[in-house]
């Protein structure tokens, strides 16, 4: 029994999209910033793989990117290297920004 | 501190999702607090960006030029790279070579392990869930749907990178490439060939 | 063994267990956590075709431990054969993959 969602390999599947459809301009940053936080050791790969696992369902319902920014969420949350409150108040002032 | 990557309307396609925003939001409070800096953020972005795509091609071209360097890069593919003056980061690899017997295709089935170092970004196919669950099982179909035919009497060889190794392919060199630079070369070896998808083409 | 200056994609094993063209089987285990042996080659039975040296325990790692000791990895060959019981081909067909040792046993 897989109780991790990442463990797929050989599982029935649909066709494949043989498109390289790239990346968009914030993928890349957050690329570039998980890339960062590993090289600079203040998370590691592994720790970030984990808790990708730990998304639980929501691992299907998200997009590549889109889950590994929310791994990146819990995990930095977890080792308390920001805090809840930080994050929530940033949110709201960059969607204020948006909508000026 | 600069933070120019704020105000990029240019860059962005439409209004940002919750993922953006939650991205930005993470780069933001982690540079407020000391712990990331925009610089390198944009200075890992252009190395992806510019600096890795290139680098796979050429080293599996001077490879294809150079029997003594392919056979040390089959050996101990970062140790070869480091030789060549090519720094693969964390990336450890290993060359797997394609023979008139036998094809390799590269694939991580628990998330996207890729030499990120020497091939840039995986594409979007690489980290898609069916490719991630098929190409291991029934790898002639996979090929077959990326336009690769590999005749039956040819052993196909499915690499799953799941823990510290990363993988390359070392396709065949084609028929025509005789008298080729190295230029030349690396212009047939895209990064499908790379990874086993596709065959280079003439 | 002096260190290379050049670094390399692999570390010396000297005490491994296995060695290169060994029979092995993957434990058929399902543990909870982070793990990086797939769950389609556990039960399943293989061969050494590589040593890859001593690397820090990843199934650790996830949970902020430094993994060591270090464990031994692998690389293991598998027929498709062995692995699918559906898989059909004219050729032997492998596949291959990276199995810490902790994760094996003779076969």
């Amino acid at each position: 029994m897989n109780r991790n969602p990442a463990d797929i390999g050989g599982e029935a599947a649909g066709p494949i999209d043989p498109v390289d459809h790239g990346m968009k301009f914030w993928e890349k940053q957050a690329n570039a910033l998980r890339n960062t936080l590993t090289s600079g050791k203040l998370v590691r790969l592994d720790e970030l793989r984990r808790a990708a696992e730990e998304l639980g369902d929501r691992y299907y319902r998200l997009g590549y990117f889109e889950r590994t920014t929310e791994a990146m969420r819990n995990l930095l949350l977890e080792k308390g290297l920001i805090t809840r409150s930080e994050l929530e108040e940033k949110i709201e002032e960059i969607r204020r920004r948006y909508d000026s | 501190m600069s933070h120019d990557h704020r105000h990029d309307p240019a860059k962005d396609d439409g209004p940002p999702s919750e993922h953006e925003i939650l991205s930005r939001a993470l780069q933001e409070v982690l540079e407020e607090k000391g712990l990331v800096t925009a610089e390198r953020v944009r200075k890992r972005m252009e190395l992806f960006e510019a600096e890795f795509p290139q680098r796979g091609s050429r080293v599996i071209a001077h490879a294809w030029a150079n029997p003594a360097f392919r056979k040390r890069l089959l050996a101990d593919g970062k140790a070869a790279c480091a030789e060549w003056g090519l720094d693969l980061e964390a990336d450890r690899l290993i060359a797997v070579e394609n023979t008139p017997h036998v094809h390799n295709v590269i694939v991580c089935t628990l998330c996207s392990c890729y030499p990120r170092a020497l091939l840039g970004m995986p594409p979007t196919w690489y980290k898609s869930e069916n490719y991630r669950r098929r190409v291991v099982r029934e790898p002639r179909a996979v090929l077959r749907e990326f336009g690769t035919v590999i005749p039956d009497d040819v052993s196909i060889r499915v690499h799953d990178s799941n823990a510290d190794m990363r993988y390359v392919v070392v396709p065949m060199r084609p028929k025509g490439t005789e008298g080729w630079d190295e230029e030349q070369l690396a212009a047939i070896l895209t990064r499908d060939t790379l990874v086993g998808v596709a065959l280079p083409r003439v | 063994m002096t260190p290379s200056a050049t670094p390399s994609a692999y570390t010396p094993a000297p005490e491994r267990r296995f060695n290169v063209g060994d029979g092995v089987r993957v434990k058929s285990v399902s543990p909870p956590g982070h793990r990086r042996t797939p769950a389609y080659v556990r039960g399943k039975k293989g061969e050494i075709e590589r040593v890859c040296g001593r690397f820090p325990n990843p199934e650790e790692l996830a949970y902020g431990f430094d993994g060591e000791p270090r464990r031994v990895l692998y690389r293991v060959r598998f027929r498709q054969t062995d692995v699918w019981p559906a898989y059909e081909s004219r050729t032997e067909d492998f596949i291959e993959m990276e199995i810490y040792e902790h994760w094996l046993e003779p076969a």
